[in-house]
């Protein structure tokens, strides 16, 4: 799969404010990409330079090979800051987004019925948006983004606001668009849904790329020296094995570097050690998270 | 520029805006005040009569005969063709019980020394309102000028005194044209494209009005964004300024319409021949002015209007544009004097006063030419300097959510530093 976003030494400046420094990434095509950061790192800002509304102060940008400005009809936007025309009718909305991506008005109200199908909200479709419910609402907002069919999505946080049925929709939603072969970008705090959905991340803040590359490289990366057990109880001269803590009713092991946990596996199987579970200690894309960002505030003398 | 997408969003804020009840209403209100003049005269068709003796009823102010109490000898006896209106008394008590049993509306009493001091005190009942009507009413001052003159002139002469002329005007042009000859000739020259201006200006400020509260309310509603991420900002700003414009265009073209319809083609035909008297200078730089004004008005209050956090901030914002606009109604009457005087030939070359003053001085005067080209090379001028200004504050200001730019914040905007 080739790169079809790539982002050279992007920087942008609001006043003396550097909101992204020197950022480069790339997104594959077809690939859920995930773009992470705190509040305030630079991930809208980047955002809305990749989809021309704002012009970077330094660095190149190209999306499906083209310019933004050139790209604009291939690529569809959920914004964070969302909304829709109230007093529009719904199918009146779907059609006047496509067309300006640049659908004839025909192929957009095709697209549209299509897309409330999907939504399950074809019988609103004469009714003004002001008279939908709010998730309703938001399952539109989505759709918007896809009124013309575009190759790459970018979500900025679009589970923000979400309650957990409405989320889950959403997130099935991006899984099944994946699998048509859209190529997605996601911007998100909710790690959980992101752990579950991209394949490549990036971790910026302030601006700064802290992580970035494929998803399970990373979290293999970070994943520390431990096993989690569930076991009647655990011997005391097991091999490589240098701490051993009990944590509600399981026990973590912590290892020497180096000491694999197959062979920790085969002693306690040995000594007759009855075994309910036993795990690598899988790490949270979220502890990642955290530990990264907090990591370089310390380096930068904020924490 | 995407002219196609130009026309989507001209196509979308026109269909959008003309459905809108506040338009609707707003359009609908003089067609629908014809109707109700319509039924109106349809109720009372039969009884026109009854209506016109009701009318009389409620202007009547009683009897509208004058008592005379004339102490100077001078207006006595009565001169035959004013006995109808006028009753002479004998003493002021007596006239006053004539007043006050409404034989009369109004006495004069008229001094011994009235030919020395000319002093006559006019009585009446009510308000002093009604004494003074009396001193100007047009039949005293004859009844005065005929009584003081009867024995010395000839009654043409007489009658020449009293209403010693019927003005026409007659203005002449430096190039040696005459205009407004004749009392309706007046009228079709300056009071019709007069009024015609104002109309116009009016249209502009409904249409910018519009368009600053379609971009307040995309800001508001947070679709901004989507929209922004499809066209360009230009783009989205130049479809606003033709939709809306059209829309009002649309306004005018009904109020005209129905104006016509209901009144049987009589304001047709008033305005074809107002059309044959208003030269030609005038009707083409009004289409001229009204067409750079709404641009540039319509330019800077999108800019501004997308500055605000919400619709009546946007409006507050864009309050100051009206201001400058109307600066030139507010010296109106100053302007039916001289509508060449200094303040006025400056305000022509002030890009936001312009429009609105050129429109007004047009019709009233032979404009020299160094103002009209003048203000029009202003305009522009100013047209793409705002459209530079309004389309970076529009850019950055709809992206702006919670809080309105400071004025430092609006300067880096405009230096492209945000």
């Amino acid at each position: 799969m080739g790169m079809i976003i790539q982002v050279q030494n992007l920087v942008k400046r609001y006043g003396d404010v550097v909101a992204v420094d020197n950022l480069s990434f790339e997104v594959e095509q077809g690939g859920i990409f995930g773009l992470l950061g705190p509040n305030g790192a630079g991930k809208t800002t980047t955002i809305r330079v990749i989809m021309d509304i704002l012009n970077p102060d330094a660095g190149s940008v190209t999306v499906l090979g083209q310019s933004p400005g050139q790209a604009k009809g291939r690529v569809g936007y959920l914004p964070e800051e969302r909304g829709l025309y109230r007093n529009l009718k719904v199918l009146d909305t779907l059609v006047y987004l496509a067309e300006l991506k640049g659908v004839s008005r025909p192929a957009a109200r095709e697209r549209a019925m299509g897309l409330l199908e999907r939504i399950q909200l074809e019988e609103w479709a004469a009714r003004k948006i002001r008279d939908l419910s709010q998730g309703m609402q938001q399952r539109l907002q989505f759709v918007a983004s896809l009124a013309h069919d575009p190759e790459v999505l970018f979500l900025d946080e679009p589970f923000q606001g979400l309650d957990p049925v409405n989320a889950e929709r959403v997130k099935d939603f991006v899984a099944e668009l994946h699998r048509e072969g859209k190529t997605i970008v996601l911007s998100s705090h909710q790690m959980n849904l992101v752990e579950a959905l991209c394949d490549r991340i990036l971790l910026i803040d302030r601006g700064r790329a802290l992580l970035y590359g494929p998803l399970a490289e990373i979290k293999r990366q970070y994943t520390p020296n431990a096993i989690r057990v569930r076991a009647s109880h655990i011997p005391a001269d097991l091999p490589g094995v240098v701490e051993v803590e009990p944590d509600d009713g399981a026990f973590n092991l912590g290892l020497v570097e180096g000491a694999s946990p197959q062979k920790v596996l085969r002693a306690l199987l040995d000594r007759d050690v009855e075994i309910q579970t036993f795990e690598v200690a899988p790490v949270p894309l979220e502890d990642i998270f955290v530990a990264v960002v907090s990591g370089e505030e310390e380096d930068d003398g904020l924490a | 520029m995407d002219w196609r997408k130009v026309w989507v969003v001209t196509r979308h804020e026109y269909l959008v805006n003309v459905r809108r009840a506040g338009f609707i209403i707003m359009t609908a209100s003089v067609p629908v005040l014809g109707i109700v003049v319509l039924l109106f005269g349809a109720f009372f068709a039969g009884q026109a009569r009854q209506l016109g003796a009701f009318f009389e009823e409620q202007f009547d102010v009683g009897s509208k005969r004058i008592g005379v109490v004339d102490g100077s000898g001078t207006f006595s006896p009565i001169l035959p063709e004013y006995q109808e209106d006028f009753v002479p008394y004998t003493s002021e008590a007596e006239a006053e019980a004539g007043l006050t049993a409404e034989e009369v509306s109004a006495v004069l009493l008229i001094g011994e020394d009235y030919l020395d001091t000319g002093r006559v005190v006019v009585m009446t009942t009510g308000s002093g309102f009604g004494a003074a009507m009396v001193s100007d009413s047009t039949t005293v001052r004859a009844f005065f000028v005929d009584h003081l003159l009867a024995d010395w002139v000839d009654p043409a002469l007489r009658e020449r005194a009293a209403d010693p002329m019927d003005a026409e005007p007659r203005v002449i042009s430096s190039g040696g044209e005459t205009q407004g000859e004749g009392s309706w000739g007046f009228v079709f020259t300056f009071i019709i494209p007069y009024f015609l201006s104002i109309f116009l200006v009016t249209t502009i400020f409904t249409s910018s009005g519009y368009l600053l509260q379609s971009v307040a309310e995309e800001k508001e509603s947070r679709v901004i964004e989507i929209v922004v991420s499809s066209v360009r900002p230009v783009e989205l700003m130049a479809g606003k300024v033709a939709g809306l414009g059209a829309l009002g265009l649309t306004q005018v073209l009904v109020w005209l319409l129905s104006t016509v319809g209901f009144s049987g083609g009589a304001v047709a035909l008033l305005a074809v021949a107002g059309a044959a008297f208003i030269p030609v200078r005038v009707l083409v730089l009004g289409v001229v002015y009204y067409l750079l004004g709404y641009t540039l008005y319509a330019i800077l209050m999108a800019g501004v209007g997308a500055l605000g956090t919400t619709m009546r901030e946007s409006q507050q914002l864009a309050g100051i544009f009206s201001f400058f606009a109307a600066v030139p109604y507010m010296l109106s009457g100053f302007l039916f004097a001289n509508p060449n005087m200094l303040i006025a030939r400056v305000l022509s070359f002030f890009p936001l006063t312009a429009p609105t003053m050129m429109m007004l001085r047009l019709p009233l005067a032979e404009v020299p030419w160094v103002d009209v080209v003048g203000s029009i090379v202003v305009l522009l001028l100013s047209v793409p300097a705002a459209l530079w200004v309004g389309a970076k504050l529009f850019r950055v200001g709809l992206l702006i959510y919670g809080k309105r730019p400071t004025v430092k914040e609006i300067w880096l905007i405009l230096r492209g530093e945000v």
